[in-house]
């Protein structure tokens, strides 16, 4: 049995491995560059001051690392032998992934790599210049960088040469024609050839995955790049919400479709049992974003005369008052559209699971045993028949517990319910995606331990049950 | 010949094939019969959108000549036809015909009617010069008809489940077929195979991936497909060679067990305890340019589990049967008794997951579109028409038809799929 339990959870190891790879793979293909977005966060509250470029690009430099962008991405590297392994030493997202686009173009690398050069020497001179000339220059030689095909890169080299004044200094148009030959030996030059030759690189432990997995492992997600906060400390503040909505909805849907359940299968085929399957049937096919719609429309504006319930969520549990019953009361008009949203559905789930395994047991010889011994019918339906049923409940509190989870997604947002789901999709939008995957991995952490819950619930319920490997 | 007549049942009715008695089975069950109904309806209408809702007539005499237009469009799509001089795609809403007929809708999903913008109501006032072109659903704020782009949402409706279902079951059944019929012990290979395979796999995808993206980069587009292809074509030759070259000595021809059974299904579980919803919406969120296709490829993607499953349970049944084993006692290869003889008998439970599966990806899309998440904005899906409602609570109509358009599909593909699998197995 313990060793059961022991290789279950050892099983569930590679699984989060393989999400925590997904969740990382998918934040790093994520579009926006994130050191802007960080930075912008961070230095909205300075006040703009005019910093020249050079400040500038230290400071990106400085973001960057501490975002730990400036580590190789992962621990091995499988690419053509046309990349450098050190491209990552570029921190520029928008930069890096112009010149590899050229690299996939054109495979010769050190042609890239001199043009590169000359071309950021020159953005960065730029600055240097008189007012009226950088304005023109400073955002063309910007554009340069981030072009990545031969057809953008000519006609921005073009419009710059056009866009200079006839008098212009001497260096200025050398510079100009330095990088205009520079790109003409990576266009005469080309070596597609060498981006057929695979090569795996080893990159080194100290990693951007590596320091993120430990990290997650003690419980430190990072930082939001919206509002420079821990990412842990809003996830926990959004689970606080998650988790009374979910509870509360899974001991109502438990509470209320056991005795359903058991009544339904009791009476089996008569007119109340197929009506209550009918109703049931309708609940389950029922999307909860549309009754949630619904009651939101009807049951929190004055349009139709039944304001009821409040349009906006509780912003925090503090604001609720400070009485207890007072509190509770408020909380429950809060809640109770979004808990009536996630029940009914489990609730049908449930109801029609059980009724299937109750309808099941009272077939058994047993029951006709307990029924001709004389038991009362509630004795032979609750502790014979009953205790017999409960095994599919157990294999859906594990698979009801994710469901919920991912229901309350769209329920939170739609009744402004800072929980869960509100935060993911607030932070999609936002394109803050450290908490968005961290969300994702964590969701997975817990529909694992749902799992192996529902296991150690199955060897509690039915002693038959023996983890042996057969 | 003279005692064929000893094959008829006792009853005197003649036997019946399995596919029969289960049409039959199936026909018992009304709200099964009406669901199918339902939605070869909807198919019906997702099929014959176009003509259905349009702001191009179907039939017009303009000055002396006679148009199709909404045929003319879909010449025009296709590059078969162009618009006549002067008559661009946008121009047929506003002429003075000599003769027309309209579609039953004459707006189509994207019409913007700047006379009945701000959400008029189906009930309400419209200024329409005629009751032919009210709008029977209401607008939206922009002065869409709602009508028109529900029946634009039932196309996307069924397209995203008919993709997205393709794709999960060429997945689910090809893995839970091999996994079923091979189990842990009958796929075997020799190590000379294992290693050609595990040396030229990875090779192959990384040129397939270099060769596709320089092709797409167009200044040595022809270049990079031509030296992929070959490059590919050289692999499959050294590879073949290499396996011929190492079968000569014993130690390479030695079998290796693969438990492919165990890896599918560590890989289904893998797949099913990723909260699929939350997965769905981080993939979606990366991609740069939102569109309904990439939601339905990915949600093929994430969906093959399920049959997978079911098809994996059938062929563990079906695989210690008499004809299989006659098939295999025959020397038939694995191959064709896994194509000709397994697969067919294994399909019917794979339509019983299919109408679920089908239900549960129009409820993801719809979903989706509703959160605004992966989803173009000027696509009108039934989510979109619904997340509307939530702007203006007043537009009622907004909030019902469309979520009721969601509910009866997806219900009615529950239903069909309940009634299937009680046809199949009437025990239950």
């Amino acid at each position: 049995m313990m060793w059961f339990l022991l290789k279950r959870l050892l099983w569930f190891v590679p699984t989060l491995f393989i999400v925590s790879l997904l969740a990382f793979g998918l934040s790093k293909m994520a579009p926006g560059d994130p050191v802007e977005a960080y930075y912008s966060s961070a230095s909205s509250l300075q006040g703009g001051t005019r910093i020249d470029l050079e400040t500038q690009e230290a400071l990106y430099a400085e973001t960057a690392r501490k975002l730990d962008l400036h580590l190789p991405p992962f621990y091995v590297q499988l690419r053509s032998a046309a990349y450098p392994d050190t491209l990552y030493r570029m921190l520029h997202r928008e930069r890096r992934r112009a010149v590899r686009r050229l690299i996939a173009q054109y495979g010769n690398w050190p042609a890239i790599q001199e043009y590169y050069r000359k071309a950021k020497g020159q953005y960065l001179k730029s600055d240097q210049l008189p007012d009226s000339l950088r304005a023109v220059l400073l955002p063309q030689w910007r554009r340069l960088l981030q072009a990545d095909s031969p057809g953008q890169i000519r006609s921005r080299l073009r419009k710059m040469k056009n866009s200079l004044p006839p008098g212009a200094a001497e260096d200025i148009q050398s510079g100009l024609q330095g990088v205009a030959a520079a790109w003409q030996v990576v266009a005469d030059n080309p070596k597609p050839q060498l981006l057929y030759v695979p090569r795996l690189s080893w990159l080194g432990w100290n990693n951007q995955y590596h320091r993120w997995i430990s990290g997650f492992l003690r419980g430190d997600f990072g930082v939001s790049l919206v509002d420079g906060r821990p990412v842990q400390n809003k996830i926990w503040d959004a689970l606080k919400w998650t988790l009374t909505l979910n509870l509360a909805a899974l001991f109502l849907a438990f509470g209320l479709s056991i005795p359903l359940g058991v009544f339904s299968a009791r009476f089996r085929g008569y007119k109340r049992d197929r009506l209550l399957s009918l109703v049931l049937l309708f609940f389950y096919a029922l999307p909860s974003f549309w009754v949630a719609t619904l009651c939101l429309v009807f049951f929190t504006s004055p349009e139709y005369g039944m304001d009821w319930f409040p349009t906006l969520g509780p912003s925090s549990f503090r604001e609720l008052g400070d009485h207890f019953f007072g509190r509770l009361l408020r909380l429950a008009w809060h809640l109770t559209l979004p808990i009536f949203c996630l029940t009914y559905g489990a609730l049908a789930l449930i109801t029609r699971q059980l009724r299937g395994s109750m309808v099941e047991a009272l077939r058994q010889d047993f029951i006709r045993t307990a029924r001709a011994k004389g038991l009362p019918e509630a004795r032979v339906l609750w502790h014979h028949a009953f205790r017999n049923a409960l095994f599919p409940l157990i294999t859906l509190l594990a698979n009801v517990l994710p469901a919920l989870l991912a229901g309350s997604v769209v329920i939170e947002f739609i009744f402004n319910i800072y929980g869960m789901g509100t935060l993911t999709v607030q932070s999609i939008f936002a394109k803050d995606w450290p908490v968005v995957y961290a969300v994702l991995v964590i969701t997975a952490l817990l529909t694992v331990l749902g799992i192996f819950l529902a296991d150690l619930l199955y060897a509690w319920a039915d002693p038959r049950v023996k983890y042996t490997s057969p | 010949m003279i005692g064929l007549s000893r094959y008829r049942q006792p009853t005197g009715e003649r036997l019946r094939s399995p596919g029969v008695l289960f049409w039959r089975r199936f026909k018992t069950n009304q709200a099964a019969l009406w669901s199918l109904r339902f939605l070869a309806l909807l198919a019906l209408i997702a099929l014959l959108s176009d003509f259905l809702a349009n702001d191009k007539p179907l039939y017009a005499r303009y000055e002396g000549h006679t148009y199709f237009p909404v045929l003319l469009e879909y010449g025009e799509k296709l590059g078969l036809a162009s618009w006549p001089e002067g008559l661009t795609a946008d121009r047929w809403r506003t002429l003075e015909y000599d003769r027309v007929l309209w579609p039953p809708i004459p707006y189509a999903a994207n019409t913007l009617d700047n006379a009945n913008m701000n959400y008029r109501s189906p009930f309400g006032a419209q200024r329409v010069p005629s009751w032919r072109y009210r709008h029977w659903l209401g607008t939206d704020k922009i002065g869409r008809d709602v009508a028109a782009g529900m029946i634009a949402g039932a196309r996307i409706a069924l397209l995203v489940g008919f993709i997205a279902m393709s794709i999960a079951a060429s997945l689910g059944i090809f893995l839970g077929l091999i996994a079923g019929y091979y189990g842990d012990r009958g796929f075997q290979r020799s190590r000379a195979w294992l290693l050609v395979v595990v040396l030229s796999l990875p090779l192959a995808l990384f040129w397939m991936v270099v060769a596709i993206r320089g092709a797409w980069q167009q200044t040595f587009g022809d270049f990079y497909l031509l030296m992929g292809a070959s490059l590919l074509v050289g692999l499959l030759a050294v590879a073949w060679l290499l396996y011929q070259a190492l079968s000569l000595w014993p130690f390479w021809r030695k079998k290796i067990i693969l438990p492919l059974d165990t890896l599918v299904m560590r890989l289904i579980e893998i797949f099913q305890s990723i909260p699929t919803l939350l997965l769905l919406l981080g993939t979606v969120a990366v991609l740069s340019r939102p569109s309904v296709y990439y939601v339905m490829i990915i949600i093929g993607l994430l969906s093959w589990p399920t049959l997978a499953r079911f098809v994996r349970a059938e062929v563990l049944k079906i695989r210690r049967l008499n004809y299989v084993e006659a098939a295999r006692a025959l020397g038939y290869s694995d191959r064709r008794v896994l194509w000709r003889h397994v697969l067919p008998n294994a399909l019917t439970p794979v339509f019983i997951a299919l109408a679920f599966g089908f239900a549960g990806a129009v409820l993801l899309e719809a979903f989706l579109s509703f959160l605004g998440i992966g989803v173009a904005a000027e696509q009108v899906t039934w989510g979109q028409l619904l997340q509307m409602s939530r702007n203006s609570f007043s537009a009622w109509w907004l909030a019902i038809f469309p979520g009721l358009a969601i509910f009866s599909t997806v219900l009615a593909f529950n239903l069909l799929g309940e009634g299937l699998s009680n046809a199949l197995d009437p025990e239950r």
